[in-house]
């Protein structure tokens, strides 16, 4: 019998990569992420600290995203994800309260660069200007026809998006971002998350 | 009419040290970078580009832009290209259109000698009957229809796609509406400003006056040190809800074109005038054109538009038209002023060319008529924002009425003034724009979560304080005291409007489609307020009191490619599937998921299942994790049978019906801990049974303590079937005791399998095989495959794809949701009363089903031809006797490996559902067979007893 | 394209929610004749004026609500806008 094998992303094309580029976009699907849903208002959510829309970033890293009214997307390290979602469902007894791993459920990239929303609006309808998505806004819509869930998280000031979307849908959607990417030069960057 | 290139004009915008090469009627020609296909040929002294449409007249230049219904060309592939708008590029091989056999010769310009038969509504009239013949009249009429040829072979281009949300949007880039967009943007407003031409500055672009030159450079200026995003050859095509603006940009440099979707808070409509041509005798002949036309040719490309004019002018416009004449030398032999009251009656000369013009009795030799009568208001955009414009005689054109406060007009389309008094308004307006989009954009970002916090009110709405523009008395020209064309796109003349009114299509929307005035390429650009006036003189009404049609989108032609945009085609795929590919996979798309169908032999994949152990990948069977305490009345409520009492480990098949009885999926459930659930759907209903869910718990049961996760693809799904399956899984699996007194049929265990945790595993199949069901952390998914691939090697273990697993499924007599089932099939009539719970308080359906358990439904039954060798087709109706009336119908078949017969799953009415009934297949073919209902679904091991083992 | 005030995301494009259609309550089952019943399937008022009518933010935030909207002008009663912009539950 095997070893316990290394995680699969969904993304299985080869690409040339490169370490940096004006417009990068990267798989980072191995990321650890879970999904907490509880009451949108009480303890569980105070903890979290990321309303619908929001995101905050915690210990170790962790980012947690308002994902949905009364769901949260958390993600990082296995170990710092672990430390922010142990012990959410004993808080308070009276909120119905559960979390699951969704890290082989939802495939992950992240697109980083000053052009990211010019890309990002050939595939989305959002508005992506800085008023409407700020650095830490979350939201959910179609991106390529694929519903997914997106949060800015700016990297050193530059922009920078996480989309998320079915694990199923990755390989088509990584395409389709490369796609919309050509035009303003952008490279694939190395896989990140595992 | 003879043309000729001019000396270097001031205005110009062509590039005389850069000469293009192509090809026109099959022979060279030659024009200069900025030249449009038009302007060069002009330039090389052609002046037939086409023939009309019905009647095949020769026809010549007319506005020389993107509306000249006499331009459209044939570029290559390319059909309808208009000549008049589309830029030359070196090698163009460029054809004219609906010509035949040729531009000189047209056959069917004999049409012109009977005229008198192509009046309105001669086509319909003509070929309505007898109905039978009109296949072979579609055929000869097509030769003769218009339009240019359609490579079917043409390559696939590239069309693009984007979404913007610009503060302020202004279509129209002349002196008003640059000056608006100048104005929104310096207060603040990010915007866009779409020109239709190849550049910005409308009129002021062939002026020759040095006034307009001037605040031409300015304007320019201004503009490229702004923020606004200019798009020229672009066209905002229409105006939706809420200012959703579709908006075609033509000269993209990675696309041919693309589509701009645009949420506007403020639209600026600023199109400025369109001139129109004047209805009289001979109005379509060559050498008749509008004086737009003539000082676009003289400004812009330095085409010489002829030797010897004559000018009917009513405006400055047409004014400045004989000056630009006169100045580069065409002898301009008469003005007749259409201020004073004077017409033009008649154009005359040979079939391609003008020889003399009539005016007033008087007849003066003129290879060049230049015709300045007025003016449409291309209203467009405003209709579409609800506007109704309004007619003003004393202006001769329409004006905005009461548009939405979110839509300003702007420029000639608002009224007339000196080119300050013009700047000045579009300024204003952009001011206003700006003003008005800063509250919309408040108040937006005020309502949505994602979104900045607002700080302070949101502004008023800014109140519209501009300074209205004037509007210059205009004589009412439309016809002279002559017939003539109206609709050049459309061969339709004066005389043919006044015929329609007569017949009683006498409303401006009944004549237009009895005729098709304003129905061509011009789109009612030229022709429209022509129409309305021919409509209004029959009636002997005003043209107020007529009115117009409404201006729909697109505001201009676009291509079906445009409009298709970019097309994204989502498609889903397994983490097995790098394997499938390698292993000869022949893959069928359902759905979005691209699937194995069979890896070359599907009825070998069946028969090793059945001997041996087969492997199918069946990852997109819908998952849903369910979480919480309400579960069982969750489930309850959507299934029809019961749950209350489904011991952890335990796995249960349950059906859903819609609230109206009718079969909505099916699937297994299993309990994997005290508060924790996964229910199974099929795969194409996954989407539709989440939302379905979340209804229900949304909105019906909100006190109901749920979470529901779909995990569909968080699980890479195998199925392991076959009598070598126990074996096969058990020497990966650790954790679970796989004997079946430990583990039984249609119970759930969670294991390690090939190393890989958390991996669920039920005892559950399709293909009446014994079989486990493993569900793996997608992530691993490829891996546990390939383990029990390597494992079980010398069981004979192989891969089956979907084919053989609806053979299998068939010969077991299981029905498919959407398969074997309709939009009318209710519960019962699957044969699964017993599951269908009547005694509970609440489910989905529960009236409907309650009312159907008494009434004869239609059954799905299981159906053997009584020749085993045949296997009806899917759909293939079953009648009775040797009649069409329809009993019933097919709706699954397939030849069995296994039995070696043909075997059918089908509805029939309920007189025939008893086993044994003898029932008549009709083929396709025609071919009537006979065929047998058997006593229960299940063609092959009835009883159960293989999967159970 | 028309801007549907999610009370949740925000204004989106009808194209992000799927239309759930006029507002009906489900009458209770046990009771209902099949008049009631299949008036609850089936009747719909259509009227071209203020109508109740439920939506589903299919791309956004996965709740369904009701609004109000004007069916003759496609204007929406303003929605009951949550307290706090972040975190307003449907």
């Amino acid at each position: 019998m095997a070893d316990r094998p290394v995680f699969e992303s969904p993304v299985v094309r080869g690409y040339e990569t490169a370490d940096s580029g004006d417009l990068v976009l990267a798989d980072a699907s191995a990321t650890t992420k879970w999904l907490v849903c509880a009451s949108a208002s009480g303890a569980v959510a105070d903890r979290l600290g990321a309303p619908f829309g929001s995101s905050s970033t915690g210990a170790g890293g962790v980012i947690v995203l308002g994902s949905r009214p009364g769901e949260w997307i958390v993600l990082g390290t296995a170990d710092a994800v672990d430390g922010a979602v142990d012990g959410l469902d004993a808080m308070d007894p009276s909120d119905h309260v559960s979390a699951l791993d969704w890290t082989h459920g939802r495939a992950l990239f992240r697109v980083t660069g000053p052009e990211a929303p010019r890309m990002l609006e050939k595939v989305c309808s959002l508005d992506w200007s800085d008023p409407m998505t700020p650095d830490g806004a979350v939201a959910s819509a179609s991106v390529a026809k694929v519903t997914c869930d997106i949060a800015r998280n700016d990297v050193d000031g530059t922009p920078s998006y996480l989309v998320f979307c079915d694990r199923s849908f990755g390989q088509y959607l990584f395409d389709a971002l490369i796609d919309a990417g050509d035009e303003f030069g952008l490279v694939v960057g190395p896989a990140t998350g595992q | 009419m003879t043309m000729s290139r001019l000396g270097s004009q001031p205005t110009e915008v062509i590039d005389r040290s850069t000469t293009l090469r192509f090809r026109w009627n099959g022979k060279r020609f030659r024009g200069f970078e900025g030249d449009t296909i038009a302007s060069a040929l002009a330039a090389a002294g052609e002046h037939v580009f086409s023939r009309s449409m019905k009647y095949h007249r020769p026809r010549g230049m007319l506005t020389a832009d993107f509306w000249d219904p006499n331009l459209l060309v044939q570029v290559g592939d390319d059909p309808n290209v208009r000549a008049g708008h589309r830029l030359l590029e070196s090698g163009m091989d460029v054809h004219p259109q609906n010509v035949w056999p040729s531009l000189r010769h047209d056959i069917k310009a004999a049409n012109g000698l009977v005229a008198r038969f192509l009046t309105a509504g001669f086509y319909y009239k003509t070929f309505m009957r007898p109905q039978k013949l009109w296949p072979t009249y579609e055929r000869v009429l097509a030769t003769f229809a218009p339009g240019g040829k359609v490579d079917l072979d043409t390559p696939h281009r590239y069309h693009d796609k984007r979404y913007v949300h610009p503060d302020v949007v202004v279509a129209g880039a002349g002196p008003a509406g640059i000056e608006a967009a100048l104005a929104a943007a310096a207060a603040g407003a990010r915007v866009i400003l779409v020109e239709h031409e190849h550049a910005v500055g409308g009129h002021l672009r062939y002026s020759s006056a040095e006034s307009a030159r001037t605040a031409l450079s300015e304007l320019r200026a201004a503009l490229d040190a702004s923020d606004v995003e200019v798009l020229t050859d672009s066209t905002v095509t229409g105006r939706y809800e809420d200012n959703w603006l579709g908006i075609v940009q033509r000269n993209h440099p990675i696309a041919v074109e693309r589509l701009i979707k645009a949420r506007a808070k403020v639209l600026v409509v600023a199109p400025g005038l369109i001139e129109r041509p004047f209805v009289f005798a001979g109005n379509d002949r060559p050498g008749v054109i509008t004086s737009g036309a003539v000082r676009r040719l003289i400004n812009l490309w330095g085409v010489k538009p002829g030797e010897r004019a004559v000018v009917f002018s009513a405006n400055s416009e047409g004014d400045a038209a004989a000056a630009d004449l006169d100045r580069v030398g065409v002898e301009v032999a008469a003005v007749i002023d259409g201020r004073e009251g004077r017409r033009v009656s008649a154009a005359q000369g040979p079939p391609k060319a003008l020889e003399a013009v009539v005016a007033g009795g008087t007849r003066t030799d003129a290879d060049l008529l230049v015709v300045a009568a007025g003016w449409t208001a291309p209203t467009s955009l405003l209709n579409m924002a609800g506007d109704r414009p309004v007619y003003d005689p004393d202006a001769a054109r329409f004006f905005p009425s009461d548009p939405p406060s979110n839509v300003l007009a702007t420029g000639g389309l608002a009224g007339d003034g000196s080119l300050d008094e013009l700047r000045a308004h579009g300024a204003a307006t952009g001011r206003l724009a700006a003003q008005r989009a800063s509250a919309v954009a408040h108040r937006l970002q005020a309502r949505t979560a994602r979104a900045l916090e607002v700080t302070g009110d949101e502004p008023d709405w800014a109140a519209d304080e501009r300074t209205p523009l004037g509007r210059s008395p205009h004589p009412e020209l439309y016809r002279s005291d002559t017939h003539g064309m109206i609709d050049l796109s459309e061969d339709v003349g004066s005389k043919d409007l006044v015929a329609a009114a007569r017949e009683g299509y006498d409303s401006v929307e009944l004549a237009k489609r009895y005729t098709t005035a304003t129905m061509g390429s011009a789109q009612g650009k030229l022709e429209t307020v022509n129409t309305v006036a021919a409509i209004a003189e029959a009636r002997g009404e005003t043209i107020a009191q007529v009115g117009t049609t409404v201006w729909r989108p697109p505001y201009a032609p676009l291509t079906l490619g445009a409009l298709a945009g970019r097309v994204f085609e989502p498609v889903r795929v397994s983490s097995i599937h790098p394997w499938h590919e390698a292993n000869g996979v022949h893959t069928i798309l359902a759905g979005q998921w691209i699937r194995p169908d069979h890896y070359g032999d599907p009825a070998a994949e069946v028969r090793n299942v059945r001997t041996n152990v087969g492997l199918i990948d069946v990852t997109p069977l819908g998952k849903l994790d369910l979480r919480g305490p309400d579960i069982p009345n969750l489930l309850n409520l959507l299934y029809t049978n019961k749950w209350s009492k489904l011991p952890v480990g335990k796995v249960r098949y349950g059906m859903m019906c819609a609230e109206d009885g009718v079969v909505l999926d099916d699937g297994v459930t299993g309990r994997l801990g005290e508060d924790h659930y996964l229910m199974t759907t099929t795969s194409s209903g996954a989407a539709s049974v989440w939302e379905w869910v979340e209804n229900w718990l949304q909105t019906e049961r909100p006190d109901w303590r749920v979470h529901v996760t779909p995990v569909t693809t968080a699980y890479t799904s195998i199925n392991v079937a076959g009598p070598k399956s126990r074996e096969l899984v058990s020497r990966v699996t650790t954790g679970v005791d796989l004997s079946p007194e430990a583990f039984a049929y249609m119970e759930v265990r969670t294991a390690t399998v090939a190393g890989v945790a958390g991996c669920f595993m039920w005892r559950i199949g399709f293909t009446c095989e014994l079989s486990f069901e493993i569900h793996v952390p997608a992530g691993h998914g490829l891996h546990v495959w390939e383990a029990l691939m390597e494992a079980g090697a010398d069981l004979g273990v192989g891969p089956f794809g979907l084919e053989g697993q609806r053979i299998m499924r068939l010969e077991k007599g299981h029905f498919i949701v959407g398969q074997d089932t309709d939009g009318l099939t209710l519960g019962p009539s699957t044969g699964l009363s017993p599951l269908i719970k009547l005694d509970k308080d609440d489910f989905a359906g529960m009236p409907e089903l309650a009312w159907a358990a008494d009434r004869q439904l239609p059954m799905i039954v299981a159906i053997q031809p009584d020749d085993p060798g045949v296997v009806p087709e899917e759909a293939a109706q079953i009648v009775r006797g040797d009649t069409n009336e329809i009993l019933g119908r097919i709706t699954s078949s397939r030849m069995s490996p296994t039995l070696g017969r043909s075997i059918c799953l089908g509805q029939v009415e309920p007189e025939l559902a008893a086993g044994g009934t003898k029932l008549t297949v009709l083929l396709t073919s025609g071919q009537r067979i006979s065929a047998t209902v058997i006593d229960h679904h299940a063609h092959f091991d009835p009883d159960g007893e293989r999967l159970r083992g | 394209m028309l801007l549907v005030p999610c009370p949740n995301c925000g204004p989106r494009n009808s194209a992000d929610l799927r239309y759930g259609g006029e507002s009906h309550a489900r009458p209770d089952p046990a009771t209902a004749s099949p008049l009631q019943w299949r008036g609850y399937l089936y009747l719909r008022d259509n009227p071209a004026d203020w109508l109740r009518e439920t939506w589903y933010c299919r791309s956004g935030c996965r709740r369904w609500f009701t609004l109000e909207r004007n069916t003759a002008t496609n204007e929406f009663r303003d929605p009951p806008l949550p307290g706090d912009k972040r975190g307003g539950k449907a």
